[in-house]
This record gives C-alpha cells, structure tokens and sequence, in this order.
C-alpha cells in the first residue's frame, strides 16, 4: 500500500481520500454514540464538561455534518470530478490543497470546540474558523468552475453536475451561517436556509454525484435518460433550500415564505420520480453481475426515497404542528446523510481494486457491516419519527388542554412517552458504531491483503 | 449452444470496445447482413481481427465516457452503422466501423460549460435572494417600524445567555417558538424586537426538553436557589429525568446562567 504525501495526480489524491473517509465515519459515529448514550446513561456517566448532553450534540453536528460531508466531498471531487473533464484538473496542486484544507477546516471546528469549549461560541461558527471554512470553500468552488470550463468533453456529465451544485450550495450555507442576527425571526431564517442548502442540497447531492456513477460504469449500464438526470439536478437544486421553513409555520417567519415552503416541498416528488425511474430503468440495463456493493447502492435509493417521501408528507399543513420544532426534523438530516453515507462506503469498494490493485473479497465480514449499515438506518428513521410523533402530540395535547405539559411541571409525563425511544437510538448508533468499525477493518484488510489486480489508469493529456 | 457462443462473442467484443453489450449486437447484425457473413464471424473476426486489438485498448478518457453516455444517443449511432453498412465491404471497412461504433458512442450532445454554471450560480442567487435577503429585511422593516423595537437586558443577562449558548442549552429547550396558538401567543418570540444576538441564538429550533420562555414566571424555576441546587446536580432534584450537571461552571458563570433564566418570562412589551 503506497500512498504519497503529495499526490502528482488524482487517483493518487483519491486514494488519500478513500482512506480517510472511513477514519471520518468512525469518529462521528464515535461521538454520535456518545451523545445518545448520554440519554439513556446519564446517571452512570461522569457529570464534566464533556459528557453532557449538549457538548456532545454540538460535536456531532460538527462531526457528521461537517466532517463526514467533506470527507465524502473531497473523495467524489478528485475522483468523479476529474473523470467528467476529460483532462487532468486545472492547477491540479492547488485543487489537492483545497480539498485537504476542506477536510481540515472541518476537523479543526471539530478539535477547536473540544479543546476550548469555553470559547468555541466565538472562535466557531460566529467568526475566525467560519472565515476560514469560506475561503478554502471558494476557493474550491473557483477551481470546480476554472476545471468545468476548461473541459475537454463535449457534454457534463451528472455526477460532475451534481458535484458542482453541492459547492455553490456550500459555499451560500457558509455565507448564510455568518449573517447578522437582529430579530427574532432572523434565527429561523438562517437555520432554515442553512439546513436547506448545506444539508438538503450538499448532501444529497453529492449522494445523487456518486448514484449516478455508480449506477453506470461500474455496473456497465448506460445512463437511461439525460433528460430525466436534468430534471433531478435542476428540480432538486431548486426546490430543496425552500424546504425546511415549513416546520416553522405558524411562527415569527413571514406566511409567504411558510406557505411556499409546504407548495414546493410537494412538489419534491417531480424529481424524486424522475431520479427514481432512471435509476430503475438505468440498472436494468447494466451489463454486470455481482457487483459486490451494488445491495448497498440499492438500499441507499430506497433510504433516500424513504427520506424525501416523509419530507413531502410533513408539508401537510394538520401534521405541520404536531411534527415541526421534534426530533422528526432531524430525520430528514439523518435520512440524507444514511444515504449519502451508503453510497460513498459503495463508492469506496468499488475504487479499492481501482487505486490500489486490490480486490476485495466480500466475505462475511462485509456482509455484516453492510447489513449493519442498512438495518441501522432504517431503524433511526423509524424511530425518530415515532420519537417526533410522540413528543409533537403530547407538546400540543398538553398546549391545547392548557395543562403545563409544555413548561417544566409535566415533563415527567412526555419523557415517560419518549425515553424509550431515546434509549432504542442509543442501541442504533451502537450498532452504527460497529458497523462503522466493521467497515474500517473491511477497508483495511482488502488495500493490505487483496488479491492483486489491475489498476486503472488514466493518462489524460491537456494538449 | 450456438447462441451461447455469439452471446460470448458480443460479450467480449463489448469488452473490447468498453462499448454496451446491444450496440455491438445491432452493428455485428448489420455487418453481418451486408457483407452476407454470419453473426458469428463478424463478431470472431472484430473479436480476433487487428482492427479491434488496436481500438481494444481504449484511452482511458474514452473509457470516462462512455460511463453515463445517455441513452437517447443510440439511435443515432445504429444510424450511422447502417449508413457504413451499405457501403462496399472489405476487412479494413471492419475496422471502420467498429472504430465508427466506438466514436459515436462517445459523442454526445454538447453542453456549454458557461451556461451550466451560469444557471447554478442564478438559482443560488435566486435562491439566497429571495429565500433570505428579501424576508429578512421585511422583518427587520416590521421591528424598525414598531414603537417598542429593542429589549434591554443588563450585561448579567448577557454573559448569563452567552454561558446558555456555550452549553448549547438550545440544542433541547426552546423559548415558545412552537407553532400552536396556545404556545405562540405568550412570549418573546412573537415580539419581534432588536435584541443581542446571543438572545436571539438562545431561541432554540428543536424542542426535546421544557420550553423555557417563561420559566421564570413559574415555580420552581422563578427560585434561583432551586435552579442553583438543580443546575449543579440535576440528580439530586429528579434522577428520572437526564438533565446534564454544570457542576464544573465556575460561581460566576453558574450566576450568570440563573440570571438569565430568572429574565426568561419578563415581559417584553
């Protein structure tokens, strides 16, 4: 296994990367164990400053929607990117320092807020990192459009698409998360649109940059219709910032921008089809069997689906109150980033024999970290919509009948309702947590023990 | 048996050519029909023939494309096929053809890079225009234009709410931004006021604990002593429920923190 400090190109720098993510996943399913298990521990654990309940929830924001997502980006950047060009990448060094600066930014956040929790509030996202985080995002956003037009293919292909929407949606989060506050509303605004473009639209759609590799090349299929991958991209990219404004209806926020939050967040379903019957009719097509992580793919198709459908069914304006400001919005975010997090450990097998000469033999112990991933998954989407479901009713029983549910005296009463689902989560991020270290081991055995095989080799020339 | 033989052939053919396994079974067909030879020793000879060893090793760029090569495209390609088919056959026009295959596999419609990134760059602006600027200014307008826009708090409050921001104390409890009317119509949310920013971060968005917005007008939580003992060591007041301790705050801070939740529930009007 050879991996150079300074890559000269991008399959070098993409097996960096295909190292990495898997360390990024453990970490952030590290943490995301901790926190649940905060809930359901609370009185065993040490009472300190790092186990407490709200510490360890900043950390797993940061971990999994900062960590994991750049991780995944980068691994689809120098890989899926480069190959949609046809030539080598522009200023190929600085896209490789970029892409670390990504990365680290990210970990930096992570190490910032664990070292100096006391000032993390002001050296976090409010001011200096968030800076820096703009930056190296704007800079990759230059390099993502400097390698677009320098292009030596006649059409774009979806993933390299796909993959630039994800950066300009980035970097508008970024620019989003720095904005003033001087109202109230102002809070809502911001993390609305901030949920909207870097979770909704970055993370799905570098989950949607590697579908639409994976469902093709590897599985030598070809891509049903472009037409229809246009309509996901620019449906998707148009429809999902708007989305997350309707579990704040009835509040502070202009009814306008509520009530078409509800109206396009149905109308999810135009690209939601047409991603789905591509991707349908496009594996129908495909030219290879047994391709080992092709189950993982299709599960990640159907958690995404699963995801969107529950995002379209809460705009129902009677559920709106029960399901809005619960846990239910966080399945959103888990749904997506399952996805996204099931499509890159797919991406990775399949680039393992690719970058490194290595195949892997799928054995038991895959098949165990793949079930693990998947039934994992699932199981916090339906628990945290039963979870969202409980609380959101009981808050407005007790709001509707006047009784104090809602303030500190009933509580006992909701918690009563919901601990044990809060205990089931810690059960599922334990079983995450195995499966992500599961893979890790996985990913380790095949690049230092895999049969040898052929490695791919791109030779572009920029002439 | 025979059938198996020529799906092997189109199979490796299609390999060779990094081309989909139903183009090469359309062209040999044609091929095979014009020049009268079977299926079979078309697809033997692109198969074995120099004409396919040389185009079998692909560039890797043309190996790029063909990956997500739209469908749409293949009509056009059995066209051309058929059009070479009707020509004059010989063993180089094998060649011909095949290598025409491959290169019409390859070209796809043209796609202007600026205008791809024109459009993503519109809708984000759009989108960061309208979804953002534009509602956030129509607030502000409605604050600035109301008698009373702007709360005073007192620099205990203050560094009491920063204290709450640090702990990520929103992470559980809102301060009444639920969407029903018996939540909504008490509270500072629905007075839509300049405030410090902290304040305004302290809202809270997702709603796992007790709201707090007017804990202060309450017992036991209008109690500092009681918010002092529960804050320190949760257990000691409820084991049920898991609270976290802040017995690791220093006195001031933990001051500050009862400050500011003792404020929670003032009116603001």
């Amino acid at each position: 296994m050879k991996i150079k400090l300074f890559p000269k190109n991008e399959q070098e720098l993409s097996k960096l990367f295909v190292l990495i993510f898997p360390l990024t996943l453990l970490l952030s399913l590290t943490i995301s164990f901790l926190k649940n298990a905060y809930f359901t521990f609370a009185n065993l654990l040490p009472n300190n400053s790092v186990f407490n309940y709200g510490f360890l929830d900043r950390l797993d924001t940061q971990a999994a929607l900062g960590l994991v997502f750049g991780a995944s980006l980068c691994l689809s950047f120098s890989y899926l990117f480069s190959k949609s060009l046809g030539r080598s990448m522009v200023l190929f060094p600085i896209v490789f320092l970029t892409l670390l600066g990504v990365v680290g930014t990210e970990f930096l956040d992570i190490l910032v807020n664990f070292f100096f929790q006391n000032s993390a509030y002001d050296l976090g996202n409010s001011s200096l990192l968030i800076l820096l985080k703009i930056l190296v995002v704007f800079g990759l956003f230059g390099l993502a459009t400097l390698n677009l037009l320098a292009k030596k293919e006649a059409s774009i292909f979806a993933s390299a698409q796909f993959i630039y929407g994800a950066v300009v949606f980035y970097l508008i989060s970024l620019f989003i998360v720095r904005a003033e506050l001087n109202v109230f509303s102002d809070i809502f605004l911001v993390n609305s649109l901030y949920t909207g473009t870097h979770i909704y639209v970055g993370v799905a759609f570098i989950y949607m940059a590697i579908v639409h590799f994976l469902m093709t090349r590897p599985l030598q299929a070809v891509l049903f219709n472009k037409t229809l991958s246009s309509i996901t991209f620019w449906g998707f990219l148009f429809l999902l910032p708007w989305t997350n404004f309707k579990y704040y209806y009835g509040s502070v926020l202009p009814n306008w921008i509520e009530n078409i939050s509800i109206y396009l967040s149905m109308s999810l379903v135009v690209p939601l089809l047409a991603f789905l019957v591509n991707y349908i009719k496009t594996i129908q097509s495909k030219e290879v069997d047994g391709v080992g992580s092709l189950n993982l793919l299709n599960f990640s198709v159907i958690l995404f689906s699963i995801t969107t459908i529950f995002h379209m069914i809460s705009s129902f304006e009677n559920l709106l109150p029960i399901l809005g400001i619960t846990n239910f919005v966080n399945v959103i975010t888990y749904g997506l980033i399952g996805s996204l997090v099931l499509a890159t450990i797919s991406l990775s097998y399949y680039l393992i024999p690719k970058l490194y000469g290595r195949e892997v033999n799928y054995s038991r112990l895959e098949d165990i970290t793949f079930f693990g991933f998947k039934i994992s998954y699932l199981l916090l989407l339906i628990n945290n919509t039963v979870l969202g479901v409980n609380s959101g009713y009981s808050w407005n029983a007790g709001a509707n009948a006047g009784s104090p549910t809602i303030y500190g005296e009933g509580y006992g009463i909701v918690w009563s309702l919901i601990s044990f689902n809060f205990s089931v989560n810690t059960f599922i991020s334990l079983l995450l947590l195995g499966s992500g270290f599961l893979y890790l081991i996985s990913v380790l055995r095949a690049i230092s023990s895999g049969s040898i095989t052929t490695v791919e080799e791109m030779v572009y020339s920029n002439d | 048996m025979r059938r198996t033989q020529v799906s092997d052939l189109v199979n490796k053919v299609a390999e060779l050519l990094n081309a989909p396994v139903d183009l090469v079974q359309r062209s040999a067909e044609a091929r095979a029909q014009a020049s009268g030879k079977s299926v079979e020793e078309v697809l033997s000879s692109w198969a074995g023939g120099e004409s396919v060893a040389a185009s079998a090793t692909p560039a890797p760029k043309e190996e790029a494309t063909v990956e997500e090569a739209p469908k749409e495209e293949a009509p056009v390609v059995e066209e051309v096929v058929e059009e070479v088919v009707e020509e004059v056959v010989e063993e180089t026009e094998t060649q011909e053809v095949v290598e025409e295959v491959v290169e019409e596999v390859v070209e796809l419609k043209n796609e202007s890079a600026l205008s791809f990134i024109s459009g993503v760059l519109l809708v984000g602006l759009f989108t960061f225009l309208f979804a953002f600027v534009i509602p956030k200014n129509q607030a502000t307008d409605i604050v600035s234009d109301s008698l009373n826009n702007s709360i005073s708090a007192s620099n205990e409050v203050i560094k009491g709410a920063e204290v709450y921001a640090e702990l990520n104390c929103q992470s559980c409890h809102t301060q009444n931004v639920r969407t029903l009317i018996p939540d909504t119509q008490n509270g500072k949310v629905l007075k839509n006021k300049f405030a410090n920013e902290t304040l305004i971060n302290n809202v809270g968005n997702i709603r796992l604990g007790p709201d707090l917005s007017t804990s202060a007008t309450r017992e036991p939580t209008n109690n500092s002593q009681w918010l002092t003992r529960y804050l320190s060591d949760s257990t000691s007041v409820n084991r049920d429920i898991p609270h976290p301790s802040y017995d690791f705050l220093d006195d001031d801070d933990l001051e500050y923190l009862v400050t500011y939740l003792l404020s929670l529930g003032e009116s603001n009007e």
